[in-house]
């Protein structure tokens, strides 16, 4: 092997003595860029809807207590409030995993916070309020994946329309655009992206724009039209030079991207939403790419709104959660044209995300998916709860409801650990010129 | 080389020189730091039509995948690059340290003697933890002190043309000769 030649790949990312919690791949989904816990998290970041009404009833970086060893184990440990609502989305760390990049989808409002001072207690240390105008138009900044020294934001829409005609935006982890990159013709939806940097190759999903994820469900599910105007694409790029190289048809609104994390595995899986099927996407012996439908999700009679995946860190478990019947079902993916159902549980009334730790013990469900799209009355559960999964079932660690704590409605979730970033010193902070 | 290493290393290709952009990133300053000579110098201190590829260590880092793998990228490009003589015009590479109280002018020089640089390779030392400061704020490179001396951060390479702006920035998830040679090869093409 050539000295300095790739295939450090998913090993060293930090020097000095962080392998020691930060080695391999990710904590489930993270860029490859970034380093990881390992270990026990002792926070979960959790980016919250506002609700009017409830408590302040603005947006909120709540972070929860995740370390049954330390204080404030499944209780809210700090909270921080964003002034207004801003449909509070994703978002995720730089690749130092310094700072955290929360966007809303709404507004297109991002919101940047310092997670490495005091990861107990983040703090607001950057507001960006011109994407839309630096980005040329895009609009609903969702994924946000780091890349080393900057960060790529995916958009769900666009200023003109209102559609779902969008791109991909580049910022530099000081806060500063860079570039945008827009979807290609014919695959001009957009939704997640993922990279796989030994093959130089990104995948990118697709779903719908502005006008339809602000809708509220029930209107928008009647309206024929309308239900037209989801993506039906996923994108092969080159990585490096961000040019497209093939559009795959994955029919019903594909969403969340997740790359098998082994180096000699060259897939990954993606839901539909609207059809409620598992997808994979393999590299062909060509090199180029083939999505193939894998398996239904649930009642193939009732599809369940499938939202987000999760692959556990050795590729063999695939959690993947339906928001119609609040259920997560985990499918057994070690041949990944065969998956197989192997578990599954109701996690509420409804469940959008689900976050797993890398060693595969500890998962995360958030209720919420959209403020338009959650269920109402008494089903309009808000939590997150934690589990334990000893590759067989899941069973209860604890649970916040978002609605007695008067927080809102969670959506992502992020890992923390405190001493992540402790050291006797920092040359980067308050010295220089 | 184990059968799984092989693979990647047959499934990857660099881009083409030139078919792609490399959107500036981030502006850096003209800093002086000290060389493995003891003489202050400019850094970047390019000449028009150079770029640099700069790598932040420090020579008691010990974990193979950290600096070393970074050293390890550098004196690569140094070889591929000094075969090379209309390129070599071109490319200065730099590994600048985060230690300056450990590493003296005299260890860099230690450094270059055992890298063996045949291209043009600086072994750079800030003055000081303000000047170190301020490079480490440039470049964006973040780096915590441990107790024992040891600095953590994330390892970075850093690609920048002659108008002080960073190209492109490589981590520890991929770092590969022949792309950063694209990318130079893009940024400073051959006449």
């Amino acid at each position: 092997m050539t000295p300095g030649r790739h295939a450090l790949g998913l090993l060293g990312i930090f020097c000095a003595a962080m392998l020691a919690h930060a080695a391999r791949a990710d904590e489930t989904c993270l860029s490859p860029f970034m380093p990881k816990i390992t270990g026990q998290e002792d926070y979960v970041y959790v980016y919250t809807l506002g609700v009017a009404g409830l408590g302040d009833g603005n947006d909120k970086l709540v972070t929860l207590g995740a370390n049954p060893n330390r204080p404030g184990y499944g209780k809210v440990v700090s909270q921080v409030s964003m002034p207004g609502r801003h449909e509070a989305h994703h978002g995720d760390f730089t690749d130092d995993r310094r700072f955290l990049w929360l966007g809303g989808l709404d507004t297109s409002e991002i919101f940047v916070f310092d997670v490495a001072t005091n990861p107990g207690k983040p703090k607001l240390a950057k507001r960006i309020s011109n994407f839309v105008a630096k980005s040329g138009g895009v609009v609903g900044p969702h994924t946000f994946y780091a890349l080393p020294g900057r960060m790529l934001i995916t958009g769900l829409s666009n200023a003109k329309d209102g559609g779902g005609k969008t791109g991909m935006v580049e910022y530099s982890n000081a806060g500063e655009f860079i570039r945008t990159i827009w979807m290609p013709t014919g695959a001009e939806y957009g939704y997640d992206a993922r990279v796989k940097p030994d093959l130089n190759r990104m995948l990118t999903s697709s779903f719908t724009g502005k006008k339809n994820y602000m809708r509220p469900l029930g209107d928008l599910m009647g309206d024929a039209e309308a239900m037209k105007k989801f993506g039906n694409t996923m994108v092969v790029w080159d990585f490096h030079a961000r040019k497209p190289l093939q559009t795959l048809a994955v029919p019903g609104a594909p969403l969340e991207i997740r790359f098998a994390l082994d180096p000699r595995h060259y897939y990954a899986f993606t839901s539909s939403a609207l059809t409620g099927r598992l997808w994979g996407i393999f590299r062909k012996d060509d090199g180029s790419f083939e999505a193939v439908d894998l398996a239904p999700i649930g009642d193939p009679a009732k599809p369940p709104l499938p939202v987000d995946i999760s692959l556990s860190s050795d590729d063999k478990f695939l959690f993947v959660d339906s928001f119609v019947d609040g259920t997560v079902r985990v499918f057994d993916v070690s041949d990944p044209r065969k998956p197989v159902v192997v578990h599954e549980k109701k996690i509420g009334a409804q469940v959008n995300m689900v976050s797993q730790s890398w060693d595969g013990k500890r998962v995360y469900f958030s209720s919420s998916l959209l403020s338009n799209w959650d269920k109402s009355g008494a089903d309009d559960e808000q939590f997150v709860k934690a589990f334990s999964w000893d590759g067989k079932t899941l069973e209860p660690l604890f649970a916040v409801d978002f609605k007695a704590e008067k927080l809102g409605r969670p959506h992502i979730m992020r890992f923390g650990q405190e001493g992540f970033w402790a050291g006797t010193s920092s040359p980067t902070v308050g010295e220089g010129e | 080389m184990t059968l799984a290493l092989a693979l990647l290393l047959a499934l990857f290709q660099a881009p083409k020189p030139g078919t792609y952009e490399l959107p500036p990133i981030a502006q850096v300053q003209e800093r002086e730091l000290v060389d493995a000579s003891g003489a202050r110098v400019g850094f970047p201190g390019l000449a028009p039509g150079q770029v640099a590829v700069v790598a932040f260590i420090y020579r008691g880092c010990h974990e193979a995948t950290g600096c070393p793998a970074s050293l390890a990228l550098l004196r690569e490009l140094d070889r591929r690059v000094a075969a090379d003589p209309a390129r070599a015009a071109r490319v200065r590479l730099a590994c600048v340290s985060f230690d300056p109280k450990s590493d003296t002018p005299a260890r860099m020089a230690e450094l270059r003697d055992l890298m063996a640089p045949q291209s043009d390779w600086r072994f750079l030392v800030p003055d000081g933890r303000k000047a170190l400061a301020n490079v480490l704020r440039d470049f964006g490179q973040d780096v915590v002190e441990l107790e024992g001396g040891a600095k953590r951060h994330v390892m970075k390479v850093y690609l920048v043309d002659d108008s002080l702006r960073v190209r492109n920035v490589y981590a520890a998830g991929f770092l590969d000769a022949d792309l950063v040679l694209a990318d130079i090869d893009t940024l400073a093409p051959p006449h």
